[in-house]
C-alpha cells in the first residue's frame, strides 16, 4: 500500500484506458485490472489482520493500526474510482444497474461522512481519557510516594472510569449538566468523584444512531453475481463493502453516538478471494464486541482497553494503599504505572494524527460525492 | 535557591547572605506595606530559617519540632473546611485570603523538606508524607471550589443587546423557479437588515470581579503543579457554558443526511440560523471566552491556548459540519442569497478564526474554515449558474392569461434587485467567469467606454441574466395564438424589467443606455400592438375613392356594419386582457383612442347624409368609452349587451 504502488496502479488504469478504448479485448482488460486491484487489496487486509493482539507497536485495534486501516480506505477510495471513472464514458455509468448501484452507493456515502464527524467528536472523549490518565501518572510517579498522591492518582482515576463508561445514550446536554455539576457539598453528597466530569457533547444529531447507520449502509449490500461480477457493478460493491466496513471498525474502536445493537454481521462475498481477510478481521472484532458490548465500555480501541485494565488495577492500589507501603508492590504498580504512561505517550502522539487522517476521509467522501454526482448529470438525468 | 545557599560554608557565600541580609532589613524599616510576592518571599525565609536552626540545634527528629507545629497549625486551617458545607469562597474575604495562606505555608513547608538532603531521616519523611497529603486535600478543595465558582457565576442570561433570531428569519425568500406558473410571485422583501451586525461585542463571561478569585487559585494550583486538574476542570465547565449558549441560539443539531434532506423552507430557516450563530460565536461568545483565559491563563504560556481550543472545539466542529453540509448540497437557484449570507459572513469572520487560533494547536480550525469559505464560495458559483439556467429554461405549456406580467419576470426582477446589497462579494466571485459572459451580453455597456458600475462582474452578469429572461418571454410569448396578443405580453413584461431597473438599486448596474433601449423595446411592441388590432380596423373607415366628395348610402352601411364587427371582436377579446400598469394602460389606450377616434370621427363627418341612428351601431362617444374597457382583464361581451338593450 505503498505510494509508488498506487501511482503504478493508476498510471497502469489511465495507460491501458488510452490505448485499448478503442481496440478490442477491452473488457478482458478491465477484468485485469480488477483483478490486480482486488490482490492488491487482499494484500493490505492480509497486513492489517496480521497485527500482533498486544505488543508495543501497531497492535491490532490500537491507533497506529487504524490509522493503517484509515489509509487503506483511502487508497482503495482512489483506486476504487480510477477504474469507475477515469477515462470512462458518462453514459456507462448511468446504465442499469448501475443507475441504481451508484446512487446507493452515495446514500452510504453520505452515512458515512456523519460516522467520521461522531468519530472525530468521539476521539474527543479519548483525548479526555488522556488528559486524565496523564494526571493520574504524575501523580503516581512522585517520590516518595504518599497518600495524598494516591488520593490524587484515584481521583484522576475515578473520573477516567466513569468518562470511559458513560452511557452511549446519555448524551442530551441537560441530562448530563445536571449529573455532573449537582454534586458538592450543598447537596450533601460527599462523594467527589465527578470533579473531573465532561460533559458528552458528541451527539451528531438527536436520535441518530452510528448502528443504524451501519444497519442502513448494508442494505441492499450484496455482491455482484454472475457476469456482473466480472464488470462495473464490482468495483462498486468493494467500495461499499471498504467504506461500510472501515466505519463499521471506527465505531466498534472508537466512542460514539449511540451504538447498541451494533450490527456484527456484514454481507461479505466469503466465495471471493480477495475478501478472505477482511473476513476474518471482521469476526475478529464482532467476537470480541459480543464480548464487550454487555459491559458498556468506551470502545475496543487497544490503548483504551489497555488503559481500562490498568486503571482498575492501579484505583485497587490507590484504594488501600498506605504509606510508606511495600517494597514489592510498590514495584510492580511502578511496573503498571510506566505501562499506563506508555499508552499516555501513544495516545499524546497518535490521536490527533488519527483525527486529522479522519477528518481527510471526511473530506474525500465528500469530494467522492461530487465527482460521481458531477459524471451522472453529465450522463443523463438522475433519478 | 535553598539547596546551594545552605549548602555554601564558605566565609565568602556568608558575607554575601549577611549584606544581602542588611540590605532587607534597611529596604523594609521604609515600607509600610507588604506586596503580595515580597510577603511570600519573607514567609519562606521564615521557614526556611526555622528549618535550618532546627537541623543545626539537633541531629535528631526532634530538629523537627517546630516544623510539625507549624504543619499542625495549616493543618487545622486546612482540615477543618473539610467538614464544612459552606464554600470557602461564599464565606468571605477573611476566609479565602486564610486558607490561600494556608495552602501557601504548605507548599513552602514542603519545598523546604524535600530541599533538605533525605539522609534516611524517618521524621523528615512522615512530615513530607503529611504535608504532601495535606495539600492534596487543599488543592482537591481548591479545584470543588473553583468548579462551584464557575457555575455560580456562569452568566446565564443571554446578553441583552442580542436580537432574538426569529428577527433574524423575517427575511426567508423561499419560492422556487420551478413552482412559478401556479403562484404568483410575491415580493421579497428587503435582506436581512444589515445595521443590526454584532460588531465585536466582548462581554463577561464571568462577572469581573470573580476574575481575581479563579486566577488566585489558578495561581495555587499552577505553583503546586496541580495546573492539569485545574484546566480539566476549567475546561469542563466553560465548555459547557459554551455549549448552553449555542443551544440558546437554536441550533438544531443536524446530520449531513439531515441537512441534504431537508425541504427548502426548513434549510432556508436554517441557514439563517447559522449566518447568525456564526457571528454571535465567534464575535461575541469565543472572543469574550479568549479574553477569559487570557484573564485566567495568560501566564502559564501554551496552557492557555491549549485550554481555549478544548472549551472551543465542539461547538466550532458543529457549525462547520452545517456550513459543509450546505456546501456540498445541490446549489438550487433559490439558495444563492442565503448561501451569499453564509459567505460573506465567514468571509467576515475568517481574519477573527486566524488571530483566535493563531496557534500551532488551532491550525486545524483555521485550515478547516478557509476550505469552507471556498466551498461556500463554489457553492455561490454554482447557485448563480443554476439561477441563469433556469432562468432561461422556465418552460410553459400554456401561455400565461391575459398577456400579464408572468410570475417569471417578476421573480427574476426581484430576486436580481436583491443582488446590489451583495454586489462586492459577487464582484469577486463571478470576476473569473466574467470574460465569457462579457462577451455573451453584446451591449455597449460592456465596451471601454462604459462606466465603472455598469461594467463590473456583476453588471454584465445581471444584464446576461436579463436578456436571458428576455429570450425565454420571446419564447413564451409565441404560445399566444393572437399575435396581438403576444406584443402586449411582451410590452406588459418589458416594461416591468425597466420600472423594475429604474426604481431599485439595479440602475446604475444597468445604466442609462440599458433603459433608454429597453423603453424603445416595448414601445416599438406598443407600436406593433396598435398595427396588428387597429390598422384593419380603420382601413374599413377608408376612403376608397378619394376623388368622391360622399359614399352612397349603402357602401356607407356597409362599411359601418364592418366597422362595428371587427370593432366588436376587439373588445371581446381584448377586454380580458390585461395591462397591469395603470399608467401604461392608459398611454396606451389614448394613443388608441387618437387613432380610432379619429379615423371614426372623420368617416362619420365626411359622411354627414347618412349618420342617423338606424345605420351607426356606435356613436363616437360611445366608441371612445367601450375603450376604456380594454385591458381591464374582465371579459365584456357588446353583442349580449346589444340585444338585451333591444329586448
Amino acid at each position: 500500500m505503498t505510494g509508488t504502488d498506487q501511482s503504478s496502479f493508476l498510471g497502469r488504469i489511465s495507460i491501458r484506458r488510452n490505448q485499448v478504448n478503442a481496440m478490442e479485448g477491452y473488457h478482458e482488460q478491465e477484468i485485469e485490472d480488477l483483478e490486480l486491484f482486488q490482490k492488491q487489496l487482499s494484500d493490505r487486509f492480509a497486513e492489517l489482520l496480521s497485527a500482533p493482539d498486544d505488543g508495543p507497536t501497531e497492535a491490532f485495534l490500537s491507533i497506529s493500526w487504524i490509522r493503517k486501516l484509515v489509509d487503506v480506505f483511502l487508497c482503495c477510495e482512489t483506486e476504487c474510482k480510477a477504474i469507475l471513472l477515469m477515462e470512462r464514458d458518462a453514459a456507462q455509468i448511468s446504465k442499469p444497474p448501475l443507475d441504481r448501484l451508484i446512487p446507493e452507493l452515495l446514500e452510504r456515502v453520505v452515512k458515512a461522512m456523519d460516522i467520521c464527524n461522531a468519530v472525530t467528536n468521539g476521539l474527543e472523549l479519548v483525548r479526555h481519557c488522556q488528559k486524565l490518565a496523564e494526571i493520574a501518572v504524575s501523580a503516581l510517579e512522585q517520590k516518595p510516594f504518599g497518600e495524598g498522591q494516591a488520593r490524587r492518582a484515584k481521583k484522576a482515576l475515578v473520573s477516567l472510569m466513569s468518562a470511559m463508561h458513560v452511557d452511549d445514550k446519555e448524551s442530551s446536554v441537560q441530562k448530563t449538566a445536571e449529573r455532573s455539576w449537582s454534586f458538592g457539598r450543598r447537596s450533601g453528597n460527599k462523594d467527589r468523584h465527578h470533579g473531573h466530569y465532561r460533559s458528552l457533547s458528541w451527539q451528531v444529531a438527536k436520535h441518530w444512531s452510528a448502528s443504524k447507520q451501519i444497519h442502513a449502509m448494508t442494505m441492499n449490500l450484496a455482491a455482484p453475481r454472475g457476469p456482473e461480477a466480472s464488470c462495473l457493478p464490482a468495483p462498486v460493491y468493494i467500495l461499499s463493502l471498504i467504506i461500510v466496513f472501515v466505519m463499521w471498525v471506527l465505531i466498534a474502536a472508537i466512542p460514539c453516538q449511540e451504538r447498541s445493537g451494533l450490527t456484527t454481521h456484514l454481507p461479505i462475498n466469503k466465495h471471493v478471494n480477495w475478501t478472505h481477510s477482511l473476513a476474518s478481521i471482521h469476526d475478529k472484532i464482532g467476537e470480541e464486541w459480543k464480548k464487550k458490548e454487555k459491559k458498556g465500555m468506551a470502545g475496543l480501541l487497544y490503548e483504551m482497553q489497555k488503559m481500562e485494565k490498568l486503571g482498575q488495577s492501579l484505583i485497587e492500589f490507590t484504594d488501600s494503599y498506605q504509606f510508606p507501603g511495600e517494597k514489592e508492590k510498590l514495584d510492580e504498580v511502578a511496573a503498571q504505572v510506566a505501562e499506563l504512561a506508555e499508552v499516555c505517550r501513544r495516545m499524546d502522539e497518535g490521536l490527533v494524527p488519527l483525527q486529522m487522517l479522519i477528518r481527510e476521509a471526511f473530506h474525500r467522501l465528500v469530494r467522492n460525492r461530487t465527482e460521481f454526482l458531477d459524471v451522472l448529470e453529465q450522463g443523463g438525468p438522475v433519478v | 535557591m535553598d539547596e546551594c545557599q545552605s549548602a555554601i560554608p564558605a566565609h565568602d557565600g556568608d558575607l554575601h547572605v549577611v549584606a544581602a541580609a542588611h540590605h532587607i532589613v534597611k529596604a523594609l524599616g521604609t515600607t509600610k506595606n507588604l506586596s503580595d510576592d515580597l510577603r511570600k518571599i519573607l514567609i519562606d525565609l521564615d521557614a526556611h530559617l526555622s528549618l535550618i536552626t532546627s537541623n543545626i540545634d539537633s541531629k535528631g527528629g526532634k530538629g523537627f519540632v517546630e516544623v510539625e507545629e507549624r504543619l499542625k497549625r495549616v493543618e487545622r486551617k486546612i482540615v477543618i473546611w473539610e467538614s464544612d458545607r459552606i464554600m470557602i469562597w461564599d464565606s468571605g474575604p477573611k476566609e479565602v485570603s486564610d486558607y490561600l495562606e494556608a495552602v501557601d505555608e504548605v507548599q513552602t513547608l514542603i519545598d523546604s523538606l524535600r530541599g533538605l538532603s533525605m539522609n534516611e531521616n524517618q521524621k523528615q519523611k512522615e512530615l513530607l508524607h503529611r504535608a504532601s497529603s495535606l495539600l492534596q486535600m487543599a488543592m482537591s478543595r481548591l479545584e470543588e471550589e473553583l468548579i462551584h465558582m464557575l457555575v455560580k457565576h456562569k452568566q446565564q442570561s443571554e446578553p441583552t443587546y442580542m436580537p432574538s433570531p426569529s428577527s433574524q428569519r423575517n427575511v426567508v425568500y423561499n419560492e422556487s423557479v420551478v413552482s412559478l406558473d401556479n403562484e404568483s410571485a410575491k415580493e421579497a422583501s428587503s435582506k436581512s437588515s444589515r445595521s443590526d451586525e454584532c460588531g465585536e461585542y466582548i462581554v463577561d463571561l464571568v462577572p469581573e470581579h470573580v476574575i481575581p478569585d479563579i486566577k488566585s487559585i489558578a495561581k495555587v494550583m499552577f505553583a503546586s503543579d496541580y495546573g492539569q486538574e485545574f484546566c480539566e476542570a476549567f475546561i469542563g465547565v466553560r465548555k459547557e457554558a459554551l455549549e448552553q449558549h449555542f443551544d440558546i441560539l437554536e441550533n438544531g443539531k443536524l446530520s449531513i443526511e439531515d441537512v441534504l434532506k431537508m425541504e427548502w423552507c426548513s434549510l432556508s430557516t436554517e441557514m439563517n440560523k447559522w449566518t447568525w450563530s456564526m457571528k454571535i460565536i465567534f464575535r461575541v461568545y469565543l472572543m469574550s471566552e479568549k479574553r477569559l483565559c487570557d484573564q485566567v491563563l495568560g501566564e502559564f504560556g501554551s496552557v492557555n491556548s491549549f485550554c481555549f481550543l478544548e472549551i472551543a472545539k465542539t461547538t466550532i466542529l458543529c457549525l462547520l459540519n452545517f456550513g459543509e453540509a450546505i456546501a456540498m448540497g445541490p446549489q438550487e437557484p433559490e439558495k444563492l442569497l442565503r448561501l451569499l449570507d453564509m459567505y460573506e459572513t465567514l468571509a467576515d469572520l475568517v481574519l477573527d478564526i486566524d488571530a483566535l487560533f493563531s496557534e500551532d494547536g488551532g491550525s486545524f480550525v483555521r485550515l478547516e474554515f478557509h476550505k469552507l469559505l471556498e466551498g461556500l464560495a463554489d457553492s455561490v458559483k454554482a447557485a448563480f449558474n443554476t439561477f441563469r439556467v433556469a432562468v432561461s429554461s422556465n418552460g410553459s405549456l400554456y401561455p400565461f392569461p391575459g398577456g400579464g406580467v408572468h410570475p417569471l419576470s417578476k421573480y427574476v426582477m426581484n430576486y436580481i434587485s436583491m443582488f446590489p446589497d451583495y454586489s462586492s462579494t459577487l464582484n469577486l466571485l463571478l470576476e473569473d467567469q466574467h470574460s465569457d459572459v462579457a462577451s455573451l451580453v453584446s451591449e455597449p455597456q460592456c465596451g471601454p467606454t462604459a462606466s465603472l458600475s455598469t461594467s463590473c462582474p456583476m453588471a454584465c452578469h445581471l444584464r446576461s441574466i436579463t436578456s436571458s429572461l428576455e429570450s425565454n418571454l420571446h419564447k413564451k410569448s409565441k404560445l399566444y395564438k393572437d399575435e396581438a396578443l403576444q406584443h402586449i405580453f411582451l410590452m406588459n413584461n418589458l416594461h416591468y424589467m425597466v420600472q423594475k431597473v429604474k426604481g431599485s438599486e439595479l440602475r446604475p448596474f444597468f445604466g442609462d443606455e440599458w433603459i433608454r433601449k429597453h423603453n424603445a423595446k416595448f414601445q416599438q411592441h406598443e407600436m406593433n400592438y396598435e398595427r396588428v388590432t387597429w390598422s384593419s380596423v380603420v382601413l374599413l373607415l377608408k376612403d376608397d375613392n378619394p376623388g368622391s366628395s360622399s359614399l352612397s348610402k349603402s357602401a356607407f352601411k356597409e362599411k359601418c356594419k364592418g366597422f362595428s364587427i371587427a370593432f366588436e371582436e376587439v373588445y371581446k377579446n381584448q377586454t380580458s386582457w390585461c395591462i397591469p400598469d395603470p399608467q401604461l394602460r392608459e398611454d396606451l389606450r389614448i394613443s388608441t383612442s387618437l387613432k380610432v377616434v379619429h379615423a371614426y370621427r372623420t368617416f362619420l363627418g365626411r359622411n354627414p347624409a347618412h349618420v342617423d341612428d338606424k345605420c351607426i351601431k356606435h356613436t363616437v362617444e360611445d366608441v371612445e368609452k367601450l375603450l376604456l374597457d380594454l385591458f381591464e382583464g374582465s371579459p365584456r361581451s357588446l353583442r349580449n349587451s346589444r340585444r338585451m338593450m333591444k329586448t
